[in-house]
């Protein structure tokens, strides 16, 4: 395995990793965040390590039930059981998004811990933004970010300027082009890395100081150019959901002829936020668009159209042969997405897999047996055709 | 040419021995605590019944929960896979599959070579499997195998509107301690199983001819209930349907043996 992998794989596989230990040791203050609509750049841009967070490590739900219900999703359940046992207490500050009702809440509960004396930092926020995309909501979600950079300057000092929210968009759009590269790796005929091998890359970048992520994915690309990290026959998946932080979870699905060689998750092509057409100069402007109007997930009720053709053209380009989409258990935004794109897919001859999960564990045998299935069903499907065509071209 | 096929369930474990595409021996046993030791004792009884041994087996395929843990096999499938190409070896007008198992059930739709073309699985819960009409059945004092024969004998069958089995239970004792006889609750259980098995074959186009494989295939109960609420007829199979399974493992084997261009058609029985 390639050694940059390798060091890419502990870092995905921990809460901390050594260049977060690093910039805490030079006095850089980490801010955690949730969901893709925290903007990174700004909190870099006033001085903050982002750390985008997770549930790594999860043991159970425990602390965690006892602020959550157990019709709350698997991720926020066990991700706030790692925040009460302290495994956060190295952040300066959190970041809570308004991504769906479960995620909102952990600001409630965090808030309420720490009166009672349990692990918080120093300072909570809450970022609201918007549900629909639209011109309209491009002016709030601007108000709403204006809201924080003011709560981190009242709060740390931390003063934003255009210059700084500059440089740090530049950096950040490097780790954007670095990021699409990889994905071109990853889609050409015989993929260079697996699906499992990018969610750990695409876990680790979000988890180190971006000057560190971007040395990291340029060694990683110089070191697997080349490499063949699939078979040419193995059926090639696009990898549709929300959370999903568990590499392991894919490499099950990678265990059979098949590999992941597009995404539209989280942790994946969500990461993306290309510039967009009509950004304005100003730097700050020009992030709430880019934010506002990147690939969307469901939480944007009102962008499924856009959404799916981005979804169907990615599918399209990656020559992807199917689709497997995931939910976690309770998680209605995904839930209604996936009955959507099941009908889509079907009119356009795509197999899509429906997968119901829980985050860190649980029905590994069920979901075997129904991937597995699933592969074994398309190879049926592509093999057929092959046949048809062979014998179209015989004749 | 000796294949074989070997299903370890969550509750029995089968073996299938083909010897030049017909089946010559096949059995069925209650699993044991790990799966390996399942397949080994459900084989070594069917290579007994076949008078065979290990070393004759040119190519052995597992499939089943277990279908990992067993080592004489060289390759494992998905029961789902195995299911419909079992049912189709049988009988090669089948094309849907609906296979009850002890803690799933499946909906399997087969194209006109046995291969799978579409398939849904229950993932939430048990209600709908071998394992709710276990626990149903010891709530309500029975043998699981006589679920099926006393609901025939039904004249005023209860209606269990529950869906999950916790609650199931609860309803069947309900009626037991409100005095109702136990045909009329044990055709109350199985009309619930088929309801939920029903449920699950919607997202599916049912096409026929259809067939029922699995252990709760041996229920009349809930085979009839299933066909009233499908609208359909269950074709039945000239083999035990619990063993169709590993006669589908046993089959890909087979193929497997004779290489893709020299596929024959396998007369079982």
């Amino acid at each position: 395995m390639s050694t940059k992998l390798k060091q890419i794989q502990e870092i995905a596989g921990a809460v901390k990793n050594p260049f977060l230990e690093k910039a805490m040791e030079q006095k850089k203050p980490v801010m955690g965040y949730f969901c893709n609509y925290v903007p990174e750049e700004l909190l870099h841009a006033a001085g903050f390590v982002p750390y985008r967070m997770r549930a790594v490590g999860s043991t159970g739900t425990a602390r965690g039930d006892t602020y959550f219900t157990a019709i709350n999703c698997s991720f926020v359940r066990r991700c706030f059981d790692q925040v009460l046992s302290g495994e956060y207490d190295f952040l300066a500050g959190a970041i809570v998004l308004n991504g769906c009702d479960h995620s909102r809440r952990i600001y409630d509960n965090w808030r309420d811990a720490k009166k009672s004396g349990l692990p918080a930092p120093e300072h909570l926020f809450m970022l609201v933004a918007p549900h629909v995309l639209r011109e309209s909501a491009l002016e709030r979600y601007e108000k709403e970010l204006k809201k924080l950079m003011q709560g981190l300057e009242d709060a740390y000092g931390a003063k934003v300027s255009s210059k700084a929210l500059k440089a740090s968009m530049d950096i950040y759009q490097k780790r954007h082009e670095l990021v699409c590269q990889l994905y071109a790796l990853r889609s050409q005929k015989i993929p260079a890395i697996t699906g499992a091998e990018m969610l750990s890359v695409l876990m680790a970048i979000t988890a180190v100081p971006v000057e560190d992520a971007n040395s990291l994915l340029e060694k990683l690309l110089a070191e697997i150019e080349g490499r063949k990290a699939a078979s040419s026959d193995d059926i090639r998946l696009m990898l549709v959901g929300g959370c999903m932080e568990e590499p392991e979870h894919i490499a099950l699905i990678e265990e059979n002829p098949a590999v992941v060689v597009a995404d539209s998750l989280c942790y994946g092509a969500r990461l993306l936020r290309p510039p967009q057409k009509d950004e304005a100069k100003e730097p700050l402007a020009a992030l709430t668009r880019r934010y506002l109007f990147h690939p969307s997930c469901p939480r944007m009720i009102n962008d499924f159209d856009r959404r799916k053709e981005a979804l169907f053209d990615a599918f399209n380009e990656s020559g992807a042969d199917a689709i497997i989409a995931e939910k976690l258990m309770f998680c209605d935004l995904w839930g209604g997405e996936i009955f959507l794109l099941r009908k889509e897919a079907k009119e356009r001859g795509i197999p899509l897999l429906g997968l119901e999960r829980e985050a860190y564990g649980g029905g590994e045998g069920q979901i075997r047996t129904r991937v597995q299935a699933f592969i074994e069903q398309v190879q049926n499907a592509k093999a057929r055709k092959q046949q048809a065509a062979n014998g179209k071209e015989a004749s | 040419m000796i294949a074989a096929g070997c299903d370890v369930g969550s509750l029995t474990a089968e073996a299938v021995i083909l010897k030049d595409g017909r089946i010559c021996a096949s059995k069925i046993i209650g699993v044991r605590a790990l799966a390996a030791l399942s397949a080994q004792q459900v084989m070594e009884e069917a290579l007994n019944e076949a008078k065979l041994c290990f070393k004759d087996i040119d190519l052995c395929f597992s499939t089943g929960y277990g279908r990992y843990s067993i080592d004489f096999a060289k390759k494992n499938i998905s029961e789902i896979s195995c299911h419909g190409l079992g049912a189709f070896t049988v009988n090669p007008e089948i094309r849907t599959v609906v296979d009850i198992g002890g803690q799933d059930c499946k909906v399997i739709s087969i194209d006109d070579a046995g291969m799978v073309s579409d398939f849904a699985m229950n993932d939430k819960c048990a209600a709908g499997t071998g394992r709710c009409l276990e626990i149903l059945a010891k709530a309500l004092g029975v043998e699981l195998d006589q679920l099926g024969r006393l609901s025939q004998k039904a004249k005023r069958g209860v209606s269990i509107t529950n869906k999950c089995s916790i609650f199931m239970e609860m309803e069947v004792l309900y009626h037991s301690y409100a005095g109702k006889k136990i045909p009329d609750i044990a055709f109350g259980i199985n009309q619930a199983v088929a309801k939920r098995v029903a449920s699950l074959a919607r997202g599916i186009k049912i096409r026929e001819k259809a067939a029922i494989t699995g252990g709760v295939s041996k229920n009349p109960g809930v085979v009839s209930e299933l066909e009233k609420l499908l609208g359909i007829k269950f074709t039945p199979l000239t083999v035990d349907p619990q063993i169709v399974g590993a006669l589908g493992a046993a089959v890909f084997a087979h193929n497997e043996l004779l290489g893709a261009q020299g596929r024959q058609q396998l007369a079982a029985g």
